[in-house]
């Protein structure tokens, strides 16, 4: 039977997982990121994860893979020379951008430059109505002459080809890339009516100018990546995870780059979805905490929840509306700047700040001793005893205490004048709040009451934060996987092929005729479905599922209403007032039976089968057979300060184990800090589960 | 069990919890709220008051003008209700533009939260109702009483019900009721989860009132502002500035005196009310002029009562920044938004490091008509122009201030009206030239194709008066609108027929500096991206820019 692997390239590790399907057997491996060429940590990494498996290369059926290499390219502007082809009159809708100014005060915040400078714009004429209509015919011989003239000027190794209103009607786009290619043969192409056929000329140029910017690079990867896996000895399938939690085809891949942005922490939300699902969990908060930001995601229903637009590359502080926006079917993430390496700061207020500016891997922490002076939240998190100094990944990294304890002392206790402790202990606190914040605010504007669902924590920072911040949601259980060092790798070996195309198209809910719904939908899971070309997989055997956007005619806000699949023609159509009015009462607890009702968006998704049923998964168990290891001095203010904490093993704990906080429980990339009165679990599947007791106080500052 | 006194690591963390609180109400509003200025243009605000009404949080994304407003509003529902006569459940309301925000449409909504029996704060929330009645928000309105309904201060929800007088005199006088009463719905339901998490963090942290954290927040912010304050110079510092009202000039004027760490803005010398629709009720000046001393001094410190204690504003009644009842105040803001660069202008030689040229602004147009099927067409356009420059920091192209409001997208523009877009471009040459260069204007050109004649409301500025330049900077270039190549009055409502065109050329930002110490490279660069013409690089800034390599070098 094939072995399933996922690779995960993070910013330090690239992370990998090997599932045996037939025996659930997972056996997980860390090596270290060569920024320099990814793949080479991934041609280095993969035959030592199998040899821990005993088992051959050959032996590996499938390879899924996810790369932050699209949007390092983004933030650190490295990709290709990129041209653009758009409507005569709008070279500057990206420059003029969205108008907007993102803080009130502050009057020095940046915005980012475009992608492709203003030189490398050229303006054509033709002109597409609203409607799809051709108000003036494309002049190909200009579309040849001002790019053949660009081109002698300048060098250019992509083209992004941007109409106005191409998203209805993409004939003009598909002439003007024709004629691209006739003179510019070897040149890679991407149409905004392909990339994102949805309206607003900002965000969907935008976005596809990112994929044309970051294509040739990607694809020179993914012909080393497969050579390299090649020469191996691996014969099985490729695949590259999406920003979605699906998982696309090379070919796929490299026509759509765009949509590989975040992928990481997409696999990890969907890792936390299935665990839910394996433990009967319909709605929880995914929280992922690694060395610079935190991310947060919602699963409502066993489902991750989704949406179509985030940020890359912000220019100012993390601000949301600082960065360049992607339209893309996307897990529906909250970012914060907030990991170990977050800097701790005195603000204007005279209060403590931390993040969102990092210590980043160099110099790092204080406590790393690699030549970081400033404190950072895992120097705090030391200080506070959270932290082992001689077990950090493992023993690996030994850390100094007490320098980190004098950076605090030196940086932030003395200047606000109480101790060392308190200081370390409101950096550490702070986090916290800030984590809970972001969490409370993201719920709040998408009407999803955490105060009952339980909370799945990993990453290396997560398991140190989880419970304080679960306190104050009020939230009453926390998950800590097992795994939780390699959730997006596992996450990405679990994930199912998965395509979705949508499409912009207006329509007049009176207006719609039974074969036009049933047609819309048709060309949209065609389209959807060629990006199974290549694979193993039958028709037969692909899920479909249809969604619309609508809304009350005159209102500017759409509501995603997912078609029942039983229903199609003229009965869906019947059906729709009311699936509309129920999405719209779930979102404003009221409706208008009387109004008329328009369609916005189509919206498709096709997914192949599920690679496994559950995350029940058997791992390799390391040799200590004593939990308790011993004990060390931790600060747990609700225990009135350092107290001796019991540390127990995470490798060594059994189905059923049970303790009360405080305790700490270690694990080679991370440790689970369990608080005085909660208590703590170990479930049938290894999973460690914590209950929280919510009493009045227990949060003292 | 309050603990006392409040160190600086309880305060930060409790602090940001309580401004996480007033984000979490706006995201429930913005999430619930029925009015696309909600919804798209964040026209809203939240607040949160101790329970001697003093402001001691605010949501970040709230509207700056609303922030300055909501304290004085809260002070006079008290004075109308006074908090021992409040009951659980009680929500009061105003929307009295002397009361409030300035204007009709805003419409404030204030919940007390009790704990164990008694008063230990109060959350505000402020929004742009969609209508509130009268002629709407026109130019044109000779008087208060063409602007809608006016709501006193009184009880919306007493003791839990709906008031169902007032819902009736409401639903009697607006044209979109259900809009509108899912914006006030949206209001009460918001300040009922602030209720409800105050109570949670109380509980959280067993504190039993908000005074000891109110009066740390309250000191320390006021502190970081007198410290602020004290080192500005001693002395009065005054500037004039024209505007334009309609069609004549208007003088504002702004004395600023600065006296050890206090502050005094007084207007006096500024012009009289107008007889249209662009008069300005005091709290909106005492709003803005704060506004502007907050960016100038404090701006990454959150808003609250302790920011605003060292700060008097006056001016005298009856003149256009303090205008009487019933003066029309429908677009006060066309009037309130210079308050803003004339209170940086004055301070511009004292905080020459801090203070921002004049900014080009913002059009806002409101479009209505009826479609061949007798529906209604109404919908907003909105232009910005450049923002000023600053020390270091050139004006951002295209960017309003200092209100805010985002783009209106081409395609959904044509969409929406039927009319087309026929180009929007950047407009070379309009930013101020200086060390530091004005953010460039936009020109948008707009055909009606539409099919049937459209209206436009416009309210416009800066067309005789253009954005300043600081610290001999130069000024932006002015705004026009024409209608097929024809100038048009700036503000007032113009018919276009099938086939008109209206192009609207966005003001450009004042710069900063002298233009010819601006550094080569930069006066390349910005020719290179169409900013600056070769011959104005010359002419402007003193540099000769050769197309071909796109090298310059001065002389």
């Amino acid at each position: 039977m094939a072995w399933r692997v996922g690779i995960d390239i993070g910013g330090t590790f690239t992370d990998f997982a090997a599932l045996d399907p037939l025996s659930g057997r997972l056996v997980v491996h860390k090596q270290l990121t060569t920024p320099h060429d990814p793949s080479a940590a991934v041609i280095a990494g993969l035959p030592v994860l199998m040899q821990k498996a005993g088992a051959e290369i050959s032996d590996v059926g499938t390879i899924v893979h996810g790369t932050t290499l699209v949007t390092n390219a983004l933030i650190e502007r490295r990709g290709a020379k990129t041209a653009m082809i758009c409507t005569e009159g709008f070279a500057d809708v990206l420059d003029i951008a969205k108008e907007r100014r993102y803080d009130m005060y502050d009057l020095r915040i940046g915005y980012p430059e475009p992608l492709i400078e203003r030189a490398m714009r050229i303006e054509v004429s033709e002109r597409i109505g609203p409607s799809g209509e051709v108000v003036e015919a494309l002049d190909r011989g200009q579309v040849r002459e001002r790019l053949q003239r660009l081109a002698q000027e300048r060098e250019i190794e992509a083209i992004a080809v941007c109409l106005l209103n191409a998203y209805v009607n993409d004939a003009h786009e598909r002439d003007a890339a024709i004629v691209a290619g006739e003179v510019l043969p070897d040149v890679s192409i991407s149409r905004s009516a392909d990339i994102f056929p949805f309206m607003r000329e900002y965000e969907r140029w935008t976005t596809t100018t990112m994929n044309a910017f970051t294509q040739p690079m990607l694809s020179r990867y993914l012909d080393r990546l497969e050579a390299g896996l090649g020469e191996l000895g691996f014969a099985g399938g490729l695949f590259i995870m999406t920003s979605s939690g699906g998982t696309v085809t090379v070919e796929t891949a490299r026509r759509y780059p765009v949509r590989l942005l975040e992928s990481g922490p997409a696999a990890g939300v969907h890792f936390a979805a299935r665990l839910g699902e394996t433990s009967r969990i319909a709605d929880l908060l995914a929280y992922d905490m690694g060395g610079t930001t935190a991310k947060g995601a919602l699963v409502r229903d066993m489902t991750p929840l989704h949406r179509y637009e985030m940020e890359v590359a912000r220019v100012h502080e993390f601000k949301l509306g600082s960065g360049l926006p992607a339209k893309i079917p996307v897990i529906d993430l909250i970012e914060i700047g907030a990991g170990g390496g977050s800097l701790a700061e005195i603000d204007a207020r005279g209060v403590v700040k931390v993040g969102p500016r990092s210590a980043g891997a160099d110099p790092g922490p204080v406590c790393y001793g690699l030549g970081g002076s400033a404190p950072t939240l895992t120097d705090a998190n030391l200080s506070l005893g959270y932290l082992s100094a001689d077990f950090f990944l493992g023993g690996e990294m030994a850390l100094d205490a007490s320098a980190a304890t004098k950076a605090i002392g030196r940086e932030i206790a003395e200047p606000l004048d109480v101790d060392a402790l308190r200081a370390a202990w409101g950096i550490h606190e702070t986090i916290n709040e800030d984590v809970a914040r972001a969490f409370r605010n993201h719920a709040s504007e998408r009407g999803f009451d955490y105060r009952r669902s339980t909370m799945v924590a990993f990453g290396g920072s997560g398991p140190i934060h989880a419970l304080r911040v679960a306190h104050k949601l009020l939230v009453p259980r926390v998950v800590f996987p097992a795994g939780a060092g390699v959730a997006s790798a596992i996450g990405m070996l679990i994930s199912p092929l998965s395509f979705e195309v949508l499409r912009s198209d207006l329509v007049e809910l009176e207006a719609l005729q039974p074969a036009a719904i049933d047609q819309g939908f048709a060309k949209l899971v065609d389209e959807a479905a060629d990006a199974f070309g290549g694979t193993d997989v039958r028709r037969a055997d692909l899920t479909v599922s249809r969604a619309l956007d609508m809304r009350y005619r005159g209102q500017g806000y759409d509501i995603e209403v997912t078609m029942p699949s039983d229903l199609t023609g003229a009965a869906l159509i019947e059906a729709l007032p009311r699936l509309f009015a129920d999405a719209y009462e779930g979102v404003f607890s009221k409706s208008f039976p009387d109004r008329p009702i328009d369609i916005v968006a189509w919206k498709s998704t096709v997914s192949g089968p599920r690679p496994t049923d559950s995350t029940d998964f058997a791992f390799d168990r390391g040799a200590a057979d004593q939990a308790r290891k011993g004990v060390r001095a931790a600060y747990f203010p609700a225990a009135g300060g350092f107290v001796e904490t019991p540390v127990y093993d995470r490798l060594a704990l059994k189905p059923g184990d049970s303790f009360a906080g405080p305790a700490l429980v270690e694990e080679r990339e991370s440790t689970c800090v369990i608080g005085v009165g909660d208590r703590v679990e170990i479930d049938g599947h290894g999973n460690l589960i914590a209950s929280i007791a919510v009493a009045e106080g227990t949060l003292a500052a | 069990m309050s603990r006392a006194p409040i160190d600086a690591v309880s305060l930060g963390i409790m602090w940001d919890r309580l401004i996480a609180i007033t984000d979490e109400i706006l995201t429930a509003i913005v999430r619930t709220a029925f009015s696309v200025g909600v919804r798209e243009a964040w026209d809203l605000a939240c607040v949160m008051f101790d329970a001697k009404g003093r402001s001691i949080a605010q949501a970040s994304l709230s509207m700056p003008a609303f922030i300055g407003t909501a304290p004085l509003t809260m002070r006079h529902m008290l004075a109308r209700h006074p908090v021992e006569t409040l009951k659980p459940g009680d929500v009061l309301v105003t929307n009295d533009p002397w009361l409030g925000t300035g204007h009709t449409p805003d419409i404030c909504v204030a919940r007390p939260v009790f704990r164990d029996g008694r008063v230990v704060g109060f959350v505000m929330t402020i929004t742009h109702l969609p209508d509130i009645g009268g002629a709407g928000l026109a130019i044109g309105n000779p008087d208060l009483y063409h602007e809608g309904l006016i709501l006193p201060v009184c009880k919306l929800v007493e003791a839990g019900t709906f008031n169902p007088l007032l819902r009736d005199i409401l639903a009697n006088n607006v044209r979109v009721v259900d809009e509108v009463f899912g914006d006030i719905d949206a209001n009460v339901a918001g300040t009922e989860v602030g209720a409800r998490l105050v109570g949670e963090f109380m509980d959280e942290y067993g504190i039993d009132s908000l005074q000891p954290l109110a009066d740390a927040i309250i000191a320390q912010s006021e502190g970081a502002m007198r410290r602020e304050l004290a080192a500005i110079p001693d002395g009065t510092y005054r500037r004039e500035m024209a505007i334009e009202t309609v069609t004549e000039a208007l003088d504002l004027a702004c004395a600023v005196t600065v006296e050890g760490d206090r502050i005094a803005l007084d207007f006096a010398g500024t012009g009289p009310a107008a007889p249209v629709a662009i008069n300005v009720p005091f709290c909106y000046t005492r709003s803005f002029a704060s506004y502007a001393v907050k960016c100038l001094t404090t701006p990454s410190i959150p808003n609250n009562d302790g920011t605003l204690q060292p700060i008097s504003i006056s001016a005298p009644e009856g003149c256009i920044l303090a205008a009487t009842k019933p003066s029309p105040t429908g677009g006060r803001h066309t009037v309130g938004w210079f308050i803003v660069p004339l209170v940086m202008s004055c301070l511009a030689d004292v905080l020459p490091a801090r203070v921002q040229a004049d900014s080009g602004m913002a059009t806002l147009m409101l479009v209505t008509a009826r479609r061949s099927d007798g529906r209604e067409m109404a919908t907003q356009y909105f232009l910005s122009g450049g923002l000023g420059a600053m020390d270091g920091h050139d004006g951002r192209a295209a960017v309003p201030f200092p209100t805010n409001n985002a783009v209106v997208p081409s395609e959904v523009w044509e969409r929406e009206t039927g009319m087309r877009v026929l180009y929007r471009r950047m407009l070379p040459d309009t930013g101020g030239p200086g060390q530091f260069r004005g953010g460039t204007g936009q020109e948008a050109s707009l055909v009606n194709t539409s099919g049937m004649p459209v209206d436009v409301s416009i309210f416009g500025l800066r067309t005789k008066f253009p954005a300043r330049g600081f610290l001999a900077g130069a000024p932006g270039a002015a705004r026009e609108f024409a209608i097929n190549g024809v100038a048009i009055p700036p503000k007032g409502r113009h018919t276009l027929a099938q086939g008109d065109t209206l192009t609207i050329r966005e003001a450009g930002g004042g710069g900063y500096g002298d233009p010819k110490l601006r550094a080569v490279e930069a006066v390349a660069a910005d020719v290179a991206s169409g900013a600056v013409s070769v011959a104005r690089a010359l002419s402007d800034y003193g540099v000769t820019v050769d197309p071909a390599t796109g090298l310059g070098v001065r002389g």
